[in-house]
């Protein structure tokens, strides 16, 4: 699912283990929902979005065309 | 579905598969003895302590390794196991329906690729009906 945890991640200028730290997830957790090759469960998410102070909305796009617009 | 979110440290998980793996290596070689194959014991003891010592070893390095111990697993590779479960599975019941079928093929019962199958699918039933009332 496209998102944008990268861009947020970068733009707090941490690195994939410093927001898994946070997060209690490994560090190819975090690479892989960048990539979008794994989908985080609703609590994940929420933790996501929590931790970036914005709503999972925002974060996650089921339709792929908002997040990267 | 029970489904680890977030990763917990627990150091001492990382010692269980490697002991099962040595229990499991040390009972291999009691039945062989017993059975009057010892080098056959020996070799299958030797394997799971090469396979448990390969787990305690190489964990610091590899996510498949720890995901594999359980130690520090969180819910993507809670995943990961319950699709490799899965699809390990899948595999064994495909065997074991071929080997039924060439079986009887052969003119034989079966067995016991029949009550192989017959438990398979009886515990897939039962897991459906148990996890819909659960879900």
């Amino acid at each position: 699912m496209r998102n944008l945890v990268r861009e947020l991640r970068s733009g707090r200028g941490l690195s994939q283990g410093q927001l898994a730290d946070a997060l209690g997830v490994s560090r190819q957790t975090i690479n892989a929902i960048e990539t979008e090759r794994y989908t985080p469960s609703l609590p994940l998410a929420l933790e996501l979005a929590r931790y970036f102070k914005t709503s999972v909305e925002e974060i996650f796009d089921v339709d792929g065309d908002k997040a990267r617009a | 579905m029970s489904m680890e979110t977030k990763r917990v440290p627990r150091p001492h998980v990382k010692w269980v598969l490697p002991s099962l793996s040595l229990a499991a290596g040390v009972a291999y070689f009691i039945a062989a003895t017993l059975g009057g194959k010892l080098q056959l014991g020996l070799e299958m003891f030797g394997i799971m302590v090469v396979f448990g010592a390969a787990l305690l070893l190489f964990g610091g390095r590899s996510e498949t390794i720890r995901g594999l111990r359980g130690d520090e697993r969180d819910e993507r590779f809670a995943m990961i196991d319950l699709r490799a479960t899965a699809y390990t599975a899948l595999v064994l019941i495909l065997v074991i329906v071929g080997a039924f079928i060439y079986e009887l093929a052969r003119g034989r019962s079966g067995a016991p690729y029949f009550w192989l199958g017959a438990l398979a699918g009886v515990t897939y039933l039962v897991s459906v009906a148990v996890l819909r009332l659960r879900s």
